[in-house]
């Protein structure tokens, strides 16, 4: 870090300074791991470059198990984007006040981890040189094409819910000269945190926390429903909107988890996440994962009473089959939610007389998944780099706010003093 | 309205798999290699299934040749992002393979598991592209395929009749599948034409459809006795 | 406007963006696709009718040819016997024409025998080496050590070889072609030695013995139209029953299996002979007539010997026959009730009954249950069909040389005394135990020894022994490369050829194949070959052989045709059977102006038939001086005085020759999609064999799952075949239709990498003494894991 850079630091407030040294100070582990990551990446884009050259032949899909890990990432992907936008907005309708040191980080997952969502489909393209296709001739009973609407919309709903919530960070960072002058005014947008500036950005972030919840609730129904159009086994079941959406919920919860716990780590943020959060954020995922259970007994129940035989099949393959390994690491991990739900099911064609399909995933799939993780991970590092990872405004706000919002909270109580008085009242009577 | 249909007779099949080879040499279908076929990637648009059942010596196995189902009501085309795959007014339902993005959603959504992927390109050595039919296209890779009732076959025929001057008969549209069929298993026509064949055999008490509570309104029929 | 405009510009930039992608993948991503082009231009197409030459059935084909290119062959709906269906292995045939494996061009082998070196020369100097070394042979005065082992080749081809060995002065003809042993059965009961014709389409109920009717039987194809014929006429179809050891394919489609031990067939056919005859189900007035040998009678030495009536008695009580084939009592029963009630009940006898240890006796006491019943030359029965009435090849001349060497015995032997077998074990058995100048020359056409035979190993020590081999196989077979001059054949679908049915179809088919496409250039059609060597050689060889193109030897064989004034060409259902009729009157027309106008019409519609039989003529039922069909041949009688055998008594299966550590039995069986199978598959067929088991490129066993949960085996899992004699790779397919204790193996066969896995080199020596054919199905294998 340069002298200046350093000096310019001592002279701002501690929250400013614990949140803005990661921006100017990199340490030797942040590079080693930053490699690793960067190389895990690079080797996936050579077994994608394999894939491409050769053909999805490189995977170990066949007939009838047509998708496979490629899919699953791909609902995974999309699933932990629930984290940020979702969870922040419902915390910022419902004025949690607890939501003020996550919001920034869980945002963040959510835009970076869309991208790296989208592209799994792609990738699973047999002829993706062919993927503008989808913009020419596009037929929209497809389910797929309401993925691209959905997912893109959520995207730019996403992207714009985390850049206007950081714009008066940006602005402090501008003012701070501490990195990148150009990029910060740029970024900065001229914001001077006037009254009427802060007003505005309130009444902007009130109204996008609306509106980002009903398409955050689409993307995910839509991914369930790219299944339960089909008439497999085990996929066609009206549950599985919300139950993807539950589901993805419960892993985005999760994956905020584990960025807060290694952010915390790393950038010794102990003072912003606090017990406190983590208590809170684990009882959330707790009520998602009671949820989540809800949802799959409901439809593992349904299935095993209605007994159809093609349904049993997969049932069976999943419970005590061949997909048994995965499907209890599931239930006992609650994490690994696509997997079981995937592959069993398209591996069971319907007309009893097809042979089974049996899917073991090649080492191109196994590279390209671990890139796309490497991938994201390190993308997300990157991103600590140049945006706060926790909203410093939103931190200086609370504490300013802290008395308005006991009164508010109080608000919400019936008020003990009129209590005492009606009773007096009445003594008086 | 013409729809095109099949009825399969099973009382009539040998299972000898004429219809399957007929299928492979008139629709260019692709062998893959034995590493290939291992992974479950072989190809064959029509294809005799079997089941076993019983034990020795009380053994029976009960034969489907299985083409493609032509639905009425195809739960494949509405799944493709491209309209890579459609209905015509007859009622095929066709592939277009330089359109297809080999997303595999339809191979997903046909309850019938008759979509095939080209997971590599076709192979063919040099001395045997001899062989190929120049009236129906070698699929590239990345590509699903499937059984289309022969509609190159219809289209001839329709140029013939026109040429000819005259209507389009039953005998002049035959797949290559109905064609070959020594036991005349396989019986091809309008099912709305009430002179071919097939518009009255789809109202024998033996016809029976695959999963027919799905609702898909396969055009192609089974005619089954022993059950 | 302005709008329209910027909706223009973007589509504009996305389609080059996806162009530039494209170009982009084209160039660096994709590996290059080398789709074949397909043709854009109209081709000029031809629909040409011929011949199926693959297996013995040669069902008709129509060769679909664009632009010369052989595109598709479908069936010739004309043809008799097929009817417009083929075969998987008929439409595969478009593979082996185009088969990347055929020989370029005639070859010369430069390096030691079977190093593959090769050197292409022209034609003529093949035919001229060939020449000059058989010349030499001739000159010497040794002509009888030149030999001829052929395949399957019926018809003309095979009488120009006879022709040409007998001219050149060799007995050593040695055929290896599809001996199944029924025409040493019908020899011995009917006194014509010629198989059995089978009028399938017309019988109501089908009594199989083991013969794979649907799969690998003589004509596939006549048995499928008997069960159901493509122009779905209203006759009443066959009820089929199958007698199987395993749930085979025929077994599967027929309307009932009864399932029986192995070997215990022929038991169960005599079983069936009890119950007719103790419940007087036979036909009386038929067997009182016609045949000899029911009752007991009184010998030449005047002895009283039993009869079959009191063999069949004493020795086959359903309780007996039951125990020993397995077969429950009350089916027996039922079995023989419906045998007896059919109009025209059939029994057909499966090459696999007669390739047994006793096979001949077997095959006679299957065949007995036709004379029981007077199933013998009436419709819907067992035929004795003619040849086809051709113009005889034109005469052979004998000179004083060749002469001398016909008169020589064949280095074979004597063939046992029913013959049946063929003789090319004990020919290459004794080629290898001799010395170097026992056969001075070997020619090759359609065998492949090699690969096919039971005893490859001495067919390698025989080839060792003989110093100038040729082979006339289009394709480098196993055999072919350790020949010395190859001289390859053109295929089937560019050489004219004539195919007679197969004689299971009662009615006489003469079948002709006609180039579909232009000739390969290297190739050489081994008739025409064989008439240029014959030329040089000269003398009596040229003298018999005086022909130039095949063609016109068919056009001349076929006046005999012409001039028989019956038959007539192929074609529709409805001029068939006019056509009977018309002949059942005593009615034949004329249909053509003049032989060249029968000659074209017989080309264009595929070939020549006559069905109209005439069961009336005495001579269809017996050729013995009494006119009878004999249930025990006098000359059977004298030869089993000294085998201590006694027919229709000791037919039951040799007690198990079971080993040690060998535990379960080998029951081979052909696949229907190959031909005798040496010959390296089509992609097609070698990738999906057959529809069922679901086993791909990969050659498999099937087993009982009892049998595989004690040797703790799993489907599609990988293990040895073992015998005493060899063992090779196999997939293991569970499969309750075979047999627990049993391993049902298909032969022809190969692995992916070309290699062999024939079950049949694993098999034990036995064979039936009378007829010299092998036994397949007395081995005894094990199976373990790989
Ligand atoms: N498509 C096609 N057809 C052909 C040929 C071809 O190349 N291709 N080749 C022809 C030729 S050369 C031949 S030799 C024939 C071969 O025809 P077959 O000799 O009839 O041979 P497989 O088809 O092997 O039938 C053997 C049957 O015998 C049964 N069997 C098993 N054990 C026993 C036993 O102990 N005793 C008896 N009696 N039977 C038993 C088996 O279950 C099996 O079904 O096929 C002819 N037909
Ligand atoms: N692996 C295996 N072995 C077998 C059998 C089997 O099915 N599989 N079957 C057994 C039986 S029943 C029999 S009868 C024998 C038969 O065995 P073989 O008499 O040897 O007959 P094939 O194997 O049919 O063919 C021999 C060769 O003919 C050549 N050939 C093919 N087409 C042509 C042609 O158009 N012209 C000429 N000139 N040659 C041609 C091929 O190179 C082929 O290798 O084999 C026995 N052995
Ligand atoms: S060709 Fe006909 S008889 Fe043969 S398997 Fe196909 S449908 Fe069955
Ligand atoms: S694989 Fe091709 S045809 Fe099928 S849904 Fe995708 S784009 Fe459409
Ligand atoms: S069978 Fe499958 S591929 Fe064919 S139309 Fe029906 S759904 Fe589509
Ligand atoms: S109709 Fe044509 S494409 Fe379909 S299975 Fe039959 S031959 Fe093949
Ligand atoms: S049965 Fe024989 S002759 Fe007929 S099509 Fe098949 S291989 Fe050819
Ligand atoms: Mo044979």
């Amino acid at each position: 870090m340069k002298r200046e850079v350093a000096a310019k630091l001592e002279g701002m407030s501690a929250d400013e300074r614990s949140l803005l040294r990661p921006l100017v100070e990199t340490s030797r582990g942040f590079y080693v791991v930053a490699g690793l990551l960067g190389a895990v990446t690079l080797w996936g884009l050579f077994a994608y470059y394999l894939q491409v050259r050769h053909g999805l032949g490189r995977t170990g899909l066949n007939r009838p198990e047509y998708w496979g890990i490629y899919i699953i990432c791909f609902v995974f992907f999309i699933g932990i984007s629930h984290a940020g936008t979702l969870i922040s907005a419902i915390l910022r309708v419902s004025k949690a006040e607890w939501r003020r040191s996550i919001t920034r980080s869980a945002e963040l997952i959510t835009v970076l981890v869309i991208g790296f969502g989208a592209v799994q489909p792609i990738i699973d393209l047999g002829r993706p040189d062919r993927l503008f296709n989808v913009l020419f001739n596009a037929q929209l009973s497809s389910p797929l094409l309401w993925d691209v609407i959905s997912i893109g919309l959520y995207f730019t709903a996403s992207s714009i819910y985390l850049y206007i919530p950081a714009i008066p960070d940006f602005a402090r960072i501008r003012d701070s000269g501490i990195k990148a002058p150009r990029l910060y005014t740029f970024l900065a947008a001229g914001y001077q945190d006037t009254p009427a500036q802060r007003a505005r950005l309130h009444k902007a972030i009130g109204i996008l926390s609306i509106a980002v919840i009903p398409i955050a609730i689409s993307v995910h129904t839509v991914i369930g429903w790219i299944f339960a159009m089909t008439l497999r086994p085990m996929w066609h079941s009206t549950i599985f909107g919300p139950y993807f959406v539950i589901g993805a919920i419960h892993s985005g919860i999760a994956a905020i988890l584990v960025a807060m716990v290694v952010l915390r780590r790393a950038y010794k943020l102990e003072d912003y996440f606090k017990p406190v959060h983590f208590d809170y954020l684990g009882r959330m995922l707790l009520v998602f994962s009671l949820l989540w259970f809800y949802f799959t007994f409901a439809e593992y129940l349904t299935v095993f009473y209605g007994a159809e035989p093609a349904e049993m099949r997969t049932f069976w393959a999943k419970v005590s089959g061949q997909y048994a390994i995965p499907f209890w690491s599931m239930v006992a991990g609650c994490f690994f939610i696509p997997f079981a739900l995937m592959a069993p099911t398209s591996v069971n064609p319907i007309w009893e007389i097809e042979a089974q399909g049996r899917y073991v995933p090649s080492w191109i799939e196994l590279s390209i998944m671990a890139a796309t993780f490497s991938g994201f991970i390190l993308l997300y590092m990157v991103a600590t780099k140049f945006i706060p990872i926790v909203s410093i405004w939103e931190i200086e706000e609370g504490r300013e706010e802290s008395t308005e919002v006991a009164e508010r909270v109080a608000g919400y109580l019936p008020d003990p003093y009129r209590k005492l008085l009606d009773f007096e009242a009445i003594g008086d009577e | 309205m013409t729809r095109w249909g099949m009825v399969i007779d099973l009382d009539r099949c040998t299972a000898c798999g004429a219809c399957e080879l007929a299928c492979k040499s008139e629709n260019n279908i692709a062998t893959v290699s034995p590493e290939q076929a291992d992974m479950d990637r072989t190809m064959s648009w029509m294809k005799v299934q079997v089941e076993v059942e019983g034990e020795f010596p009380d053994t029976s196995l009960r034969f489907y040749p299985r083409p493609c189902m032509q639905c009425d009501n195809p739960p494949c085309i509405r799944v493709c992002p491209v309209e890579a795959t459609y209905i015509n007014d007859e009622g095929i339902v066709g592939q277009i393979y330089p359109r297809c993005i080999g997303c595999r959603y339809c191979a997903n959504a046909c309850p019938y598991t008759v979509k095939y992927f080209n997971w590599y390109g076709p192979e063919w050595p040099d001395s045997e592209r001899q062989h190929l039919n120049p009236d129906v296209s070698v699929r590239p890779k990345g590509v699903i395929e499937k059984c289309t009732f022969c509609h190159h076959r219809l289209q001839k025929a329709r140029e013939d009749a026109r040429a000819e001057k005259r209507e389009l008969r039953e005998e002049d549209y035959q797949p290559a599948c109905a064609e070959i069929c020594p036991t005349g298993a396989i019986v091809f026509g309008d099912l709305d034409n009430p002179t071919h064949r097939v518009a009255e055999l789809k109202e024998d008490p033996r016809a029976t459809r695959l999963l027919e509570d799905l609702g898909t309104e396969p055009k192609v029929y089974y005619l089954a006795s022993r059950q | 406007m302005s709008q329209t405009r910027r909706e223009f510009v973007w589509t504009m930039g996305a389609a080059s963006a996806a162009v530039a992608l494209q170009g982009v993948t084209d160039g660096v991503f994709w590996a290059p696709e080398e789709l074949p082009e397909m043709g854009w231009q109209p081709g000029i197409e031809k629909q040409i009718t011929s011949t199926c030459m693959i297996c013995p059935a040669r069902c008709g084909i129509r060769g679909r040819v664009v632009d010369g290119r052989l595109v598709r062959i479908t069936g010739n709906r004309l043809h008799p016997m097929s009817r417009g269906g083929l075969c998987p292995r008929g439409i595969a045939g478009v593979q082996t024409l185009y088969h990347p494996q055929r020989i370029a061009a005639p070859m010369m082998r430069t390096g030691p025998r079977g190093s593959g070196q090769w050197q292409e020369v022209p034609r003529e100097e093949a035919i001229a080496r060939v020449s000059a070394r058989l010349g030499e042979l001739r000159a010497s005065g040794r002509p009888e050590n030149l030999a001829l082992l052929a395949g399957y080749c019926a018809g003309t081809m095979r009488d120009l070889w006879h022709q040409f060995m007998q001219a050149f002065g060799s007995p050593n003809f040695v055929a290896d072609e599809y001996a199944d042993g029924t025409d040493a059965i019908m020899h011995l009961m009917h006194g014509m030695r010629r198989r059995p014709g089978y009028d399938l389409e017309r019988s109501d109920l089908v009594l199989s013995f083991g013969a794979p009717l649907f799969e690998s039987w003589w004509s596939p194809l006549q048995a499928f139209v008997a069960f159901a014929d493509p122009e779905h006429s209203d006759r009443r179809r066959p009820h089929f029953v199958q007698v199987d050891t395993r749930f085979s394919r025929t077994a599967a489609r027929s309307h009932e299996w009864v399932a029986v031990r192995p070997g215990t067939h022929a038991v169960l056919a005599l079983g069936i002979a009890y119950v007719l005859i103790r419940d007087e189900l036979y036909d009386r007035q038929f067997v009182t007539e016609n045949v000899a040998g029911f009752e007991d009678f009184i010998d030449e030495q005047g002895q009283l010997r039993a009869g079959y009536r009191s063999r069949v008695v004493s020795n086959y009580r359903t309780e007996e026959v039951s125990a020993i084939t397995g077969v429950p009592v009350e089916r027996i029963a039922s079995l023989a009730q419906a045998f007896a009630q059919g109009r025209q009940p059939l029994a057909v006898c499966g090459e696999d009954v007669t390739r047994a240890p006793n096979g001949l006796l077997a095959g006679m006491a299957v065949h007995s249950l036709n004379v029981l019943m007077g199933s013998v030359n009436r419709p819907g029965t067992v035929l004795f069909g003619e040849e086809p009435p051709l113009e005889p090849l034109a005469e052979t001349v004998l000179d004083s040389t060749a002469r001398a060497g016909v008169q020589r015995t064949p280095i074979a032997g004597g063939l046992p005394l029913f013959g049946a077998g063929s003789p090319e074990v004990p020919f290459a058995e004794r080629v290898a135990a001799s010395g170097e100048d026992t056969v001075e020359a070997l020619l090759l056409y359609y065998a492949n020894p090699l690969a096919s035979s039971v005893h490859p190993d001495v067919w390698r020590d025989a080839l060792g022994k003989i110093p100038f081999v040729v082979s006339f196989s289009p394709f480098l077979d196993e055999t072919t490369r350790h020949a010395d001059i190859v001289l390859p054949d053109l295929l089937p679908y560019e050489r004219w050829q004539d195919g007679p049915a197969p004689l299971s179809y009662p009615y006489p088919v003469w079948s002709v194949a006609r180039p579909l496409v232009e000739p390969h250039e290297g190739g050489t059609h081994t008739a025409e070959a064989l008439f240029a060597i014959a030329k040089n050689l000269g003398g009596s060889v040229a003298q018999s052989l005086p022909h130039q193109a095949f063609e016109l030897v068919l056009k001349a064989r076929a006046r005999g045709l012409y001039a028989a004034k019956r038959g007539t060409l192929f074609g529709s259902e409805f001029e068939r059977e006019h056509h009977r009729q018309m002949e059942q009157r005593g009615w034949w027309l004329q249909t053509h102006a003049d032989f060249e106008a029968f000659w074209e019409g017989l080309v264009e519609r595929g070939g020549w038939t006559d069905l109209y039989y005439d069961d009336a003529d005495p001579a269809h039922l017996s050729a013995m001086p009494d006119g009878k069909v004999h249930l025990l041949p006098a000359a059977l009688l004298d030869a089993l005085q000294l085998d201590e055998r006694r027919p229709y008594i000791d037919i039951a299966a040799p007690a198990s020759t079971e080993e040690d550590g060998y535990p379960l039995q080998l029951i081979p069986y052909r696949l229907s999609t190959l031909a005798s199978g040496t010959l390296s598959l089509e992609r097609w067929l070698a990738e999906r064999p057959t529809p069922f088991p679901e086993v791909y490129w990969h050659p498999w066993v099937e087993v009982n799952p009892v049998t595989a949960e004690e040797l703790g085996l799993h489907h599609d899992g990988r293990a040895w075949m073992v015998s005493p004699h060899g063992r090779y790779e196999v997939r293991i397919q569970v499969f309750p239709g075979t047999a627990p204790g049993a391993v049902t193996a298909p032969y022809g066969l190969r692995h992916p990498d070309g290699s062999l896995a024939n079950p049949l080199q694993l098999l034990d020596d036995s064979a039936d003494p009378l007829t010299g054919l092998q036994s397949w199905f007395s081995t005894h294998v094990r199976l373990q894991l790989a």
